[in-house]
């Protein structure tokens, strides 16, 4: 099958934020009561915090997560957008 | 008949075409006296259990996860299944209806447990919407899809185009495939949408053409070729606008392809869109383009026509049997800008001959593609597993 003819991977071309944001749903991360703190999320991603931040900053403004703050901790949780942005991999 | 339909993806949990196909059914079924339960995932917000015009949803809430795809598809199906285990101690299912590989652990595991027929709706396969296997998960994937299609006593497709696909890459019997076309609810396409408020809203002034692209952001659909036939149609249409409705992975890709078109500024991504936003959208519209490289059916094509938005679509699977070239809309060739800018101009330049095709379009509508129909031959396949 020639180049033209073949599809992009997602898995090729999934910048980190789309590989967290994949990860965050298959953890379960979908709705505020299981959302997750950044230590939590740190644990099952293996990236470090700073890292981690900076890419659910830009999540957050993309509108496929947001974060509250609980028991003096931020957790994180995927949007509506961000479940079906997640789902289009698959369908 | 009690029927027990398992699906990945049901209403409000809307990411491609099956939500819309199970809901249509589901309710087309229910409105013929038939007793459907089905079983699907959660979603924040929705109940876990609630009646939908008859149609019982029971929502499996996944209390498990994991980081890798297909770890995370069985473990939602163990969900499923748990969800599954509890109700059939109350009903005595006729028969059960899979839609997909996500849900086929379940469905098989109940075939085998409950003593029941299976009937599987293959709705796209993997070497379809990846166009080969290019990775471990989609070689599983395509055995998954070959182990239900194995199953099942029965397979549906929408289109004769899936069904060659189907017979051909999983060596299915020609006579174990049903073929029956997905269908639309035309009475919700009927409403009374006023184009100007609408075009205002997204920023299309008078006497400007709206061109619309409704689809999941991700490369089956084709919308990169779509964005690379803005140069040439602009040329013509110097003040089109042009509306891209969906959401999905590429969507970065895309909008940055978009910016380098030089027309950024006239492209507008809307993200997910209501049902009722798009109907409105496409009631706005001077053409729908649907460019797709892989489509089993290509629903929106007939939403379009029921909205009255001239069609342009590529001639590819189920799109070519369900339009009928200069007749019912436009064919233009798959992967090909020049083709896709002559399509659209074909409509904007002949709005006599564009009006024709709406007409044509809605008569054949009417015709082949309602749920009562779907439901009708749905009920006959499933005869044929009970008996």
């Amino acid at each position: 099958m020639g180049e033209n003819h073949s599809f992009r991977s997602y898995n090729d071309e999934q910048p980190n934020q789309l590989r967290l944001l994949i990860m965050l749903h298959n953890i379960g991360a979908t709705e505020s009561s299981k959302a997750l703190t950044i230590q939590q999320i740190s644990e099952w991603t293996r990236m470090e915090a700073p890292e981690l931040q900076g890419h659910l900053q830009k999540l957050i403004t993309s509108g496929y997560a947001q974060s509250f703050r609980s028991e003096e901790t931020d957790k994180y949780h995927l949007t509506i957008d961000g479940i079906r942005k997640v789902l289009s991999l698959y369908s | 008949m009690k029927v027990a339909k398992l699906t990945w993806e049901f209403p409000p949990r809307v990411v491609g075409g099956i939500a819309r196909h199970c809901e249509g059914l589901a309710k087309a079924l229910v409105q013929q006296n038939h007793d459907v339960h089905l079983f699907t995932l959660d979603f924040p917000g929705s109940p876990n259990y609630e009646e939908m015009d008859g149609v019982k949803v029971y929502r499996a809430s996944t209390e498990l996860g994991h980081p890798n795809f297909l770890t995370w598809v069985l473990l939602f199906n163990h969900f499923l299944s748990k969800r599954m285990a509890d109700v059939s101690q109350s009903f005595d299912f006729d028969l059960l209806h899979v839609h997909d590989w996500l849900a086929a652990f379940s469905g098989i595991s109940f075939k085998h447990y409950l003593k029941k027929p299976m009937v599987l709706t293959v709705h796209s396969t993997e070497v379809g919407r990846a166009q080969g296997l290019h990775s471990p998960n989609s070689f599983s994937i395509n055995g998954i899809e070959w182990w239900a299609t194995y199953e099942a006593d029965r397979v549906i497709v929408c289109s004769q185009s899936m069904k060659t696909e189907i017979c051909d890459h999983f060596n299915l019997p020609w006579d174990k495939v049903d073929v029956i076309p997905n269908a639309i609810d035309t009475t919700q396409y009927q409403t009374s949408v006023d184009r100007e408020m609408v075009r205002k809203r997204y920023g299309v002034g008078y006497g400007e053409k709206l061109i619309l692209c409704v689809g999941r952001l991700v490369p089956q659909k084709g919308i990169e070729y779509f964005i690379r036939a803005i140069p040439t149609i602009a040329r013509r249409y110097p003040e089109a606008k042009y509306i891209i409705v969906g959401e999905g992975w590429s969507r970065d890709i895309l909008e940055a392809e978009a910016r380098a078109s030089g027309h950024g500024g006239k492209i507008q991504f809307t993200g997910f869109a209501s049902d009722k936003e798009v109907i409105d959208l496409m009631t706005s519209a001077d053409v729908l383009v649907v460019p797709s490289i892989y489509e089993p059916f290509g629903i929106v094509a007939l939403e379009g026509m029921a909205t009255g938005v001239p069609v342009v679509a590529s001639q590819v699977g189920g799109l070519a049997e369900v339009i009928d070239h200069d007749r019912t809309g436009i064919f233009v060739y798959p992967r090909n800008p020049d083709s896709i800018a002559w399509g659209i101009d074909r409509i904007l330049s002949d709005p006599d001959h564009a009006k024709w095709l709406t007409e044509n379009a809605k008569e054949k509508l009417h015709k082949a593609y309602s749920w009562e129909t779907v439901a009708m031959k749905t009920v006959e396949v499933y005869r044929k597993v009970v008996e």
